[in-house]
């Protein structure tokens, strides 16, 4: 439970003598969990292929720390969380708000060894990282930037002289697609990760992270068919109008592509090299023809 | 040109510390950084609409072409982060130094060209600048370690912190450099070029890059992706119904 310490910890001493008051037992609060979610949001500053977020996690999870535990026992609980961790950054939260919980609970004297802790985290990061990469970084990532370019087609330009707005619309539809959702899990991530601990696979379950891929795929795909026909369309028509010749520069858009395609087919993730490529070879072409 | 730099290192180093720290609130798209750069770069009302749309498409293509579906722990080539604002400032840099000595009637076409072919000279130089901030923090761990080890909670987090702060100081560094380096190519470059090239030249390279934006776009949203093509089908439709009804409104 998050909440304020209450101060029902166990009586220390004989009971008929009167002595010091009993130390609480430490509890986190709601602006440990809030500055704990602040803190990943910087969970990969000092990324390194050896630890991944490790020390991230560690800088993330130190207001749990301070709370929890005297200056004497922060330094096994920081050394215990400088080792190796990975999960995609969206998610870290859900983790750390878990491993938070089990470290309260430790310190509140219950039996949850180090191994226990160290076991919950790998148990979590592991499944959320092939979830959220999957769903963030492959699918929603492109999908945003991809809803961003249409945008630039689809928000009217102004017809007279004045402010272009798409130059604010179009970067705010990419940033509302993909914060729509990350942001809420990034947020609420810490406090939900604390309040289902002990339920790791019903945590996974209810953030349904699989059937929102599915779903964006599927959007990704129809907003990138509507795009290549709209280019297609387009292009007889600007293109042709600008530099003349609309036929032989829709034949150019086809060689670049055919180009960028045998390049990305051989060596996957060259884009800047494949498009430098096939910019070059197509000025080429018509400075030939 | 410095208060430009000023700006575009300001932008640079956002834009580092959203994809490289962990941040990751899809600042540092190219399209949002171009954008962003156009805004805050506009020439004024003498440069009409162009001062915004050269941006907007410098940013357009570029999202496009750079649009990598691979994780980016595993990109090791390239580094697009800071490629919209540099591809936008150059675009404009270029462009009001330079316009009024070329005599290329191109719309704008040429200076769209420009500044994605900064962008993606910058994504393309920027991938060693990636690798470099890791070195660095290679090298900070054992710091880390002594630091928790002594329970020195306090040194710890000035470490990470700074950390944090050097992301932000080399993607301003990044992207100011490069500004300036590609700026200084194009005003080398262009004048005597322009002698030589067409408009039509600068729409053969236009459509190969938009034809290599469509492709890079094809890999990332549709191959390898199981049950997608008859969404994509489904999208040509709309868009093909979409235009013809357009025009059927417009007679």
């Amino acid at each position: 439970m998050i909440g304020p310490e209450t101060g029902s910890g166990p009586p220390v001493g004989d009971p008929g003598v009167p002595g010091p008051a009993a130390p609480p037992p430490p509890r986190l609060r709601s602006v440990d969990l809030a500055r704990i979610s602040t803190r990943a949001v910087y969970i990969q500053a000092l990324f390194t292929s050896e630890r991944m977020q490790g020390p991230g996690f560690a800088f993330a999870i130190l207001p749990a720390i301070r709370r929890l535990f005297g200056p004497g026992k922060r330094t096994s609980a920081l050394k215990r969380h400088m080792g190796y961790f990975n999960t995609h950054p969206v998610l870290a939260g859900i983790v750390l708000g878990a491993v938070a919980r089990l470290e309260e609970r430790r310190a509140r004297g219950e039996d949850v060894s180090e191994e226990r802790i160290d076991a919950a985290k790998r148990a979590l990061a592991s499944p959320l990282a092939a979830l959220g990469d999957s769903l963030f970084w492959v699918t929603l990532r492109p999908l945003s930037g991809l809803l961003g370019v249409l945008s630039v087609g689809l928000i009217p330009a102004p017809d007279s002289l004045g402010p272009d707005w798409r130059v604010l619309l179009c970067p705010l539809v990419v940033l509302l697609t993909y914060n729509a959702l990350a942001l809420p899990l990034r947020v609420w991530g810490v406090g939900r990760g604390h309040a289902r601990a002990g339920q790791p696979s019903e945590l996974l379950r209810g953030l349904h992270l699989l059937e929102w891929r599915m779903a964006l795929e599927r959007v990704g795909a129809f907003a990138y068919g509507a795009l290549a026909a709209s280019v297609l369309l387009l292009v007889w028509e600007s293109i042709g109008r600008v530099v003349g010749g609309g036929a032989g520069h829709l034949l150019l858009l086809v060689a670049g592509a055919v180009v960028s395609a045998a390049v990305l087919s051989r060596r996957p993730g060259r884009l800047p090299e494949a498009a430098l490529l096939a910019a070059g070879l197509t000025a080429l072409l018509a400075l030939l023809l | 040109v410095i208060s430009e730099l000023l700006v575009v290192a300001f932008l640079g180093g956002i834009l580092a510390l959203d994809r490289l720290a962990g941040v990751g609130m899809m600042l540092s798209q190219p399209l949002v950084g171009a954008c962003f750069a156009g805004a805050l770069l506009n020439p004024g009302p003498a440069w009409e609409l162009w001062a915004l749309r050269i941006p907007l498409g410098v940013g357009a293509l570029l999202q496009l072409l750079l649009t990598d579906s691979a994780l980016p722990g595993v990109r090791r080539h390239h580094e697009s982060s800071s490629a919209g604002v540099v591809g936008a400032a150059v675009a404009l840099f270029a462009m009001q130094r330079l316009h009024a000595v070329l005599s290329v009637p191109t719309d704008g076409t040429l200076w769209v060209v420009v500044g994605t072919v900064a962008g993606l000279l910058a994504a393309w130089a920027a991938g060693p600048f990636m690798a470099r901030i890791r070195r660095h923090n290679r090298s900070d761990l054992p710091r880390m370690d002594d630091a928790a080890a002594a329970g020195d909670v306090g040194a710890f987090e000035a470490l990470y912190w700074w950390g944090a702060v050097r992301v932000l100081l080399h993607g301003a560094a990044w992207a100011a450099a490069a500004t300036a380096a590609l700026s200084g190519l194009a005003l080398l470059v262009l004048p005597p070029l322009m002698n030589h090239v067409s408009g039509g030249v600068i729409g053969g390279a236009f459509a190969g890059l938009l034809g290599a934006a469509l492709t890079a776009a094809a890999f990332a949203h549709v191959r390898g992706r199981a049950g997608v093509l008859r969404w994509a089908a489904l999208g040509v439709l709309a868009a093909v119904a979409a235009k013809f009804w357009i025009e059927g409104a417009g007679r």
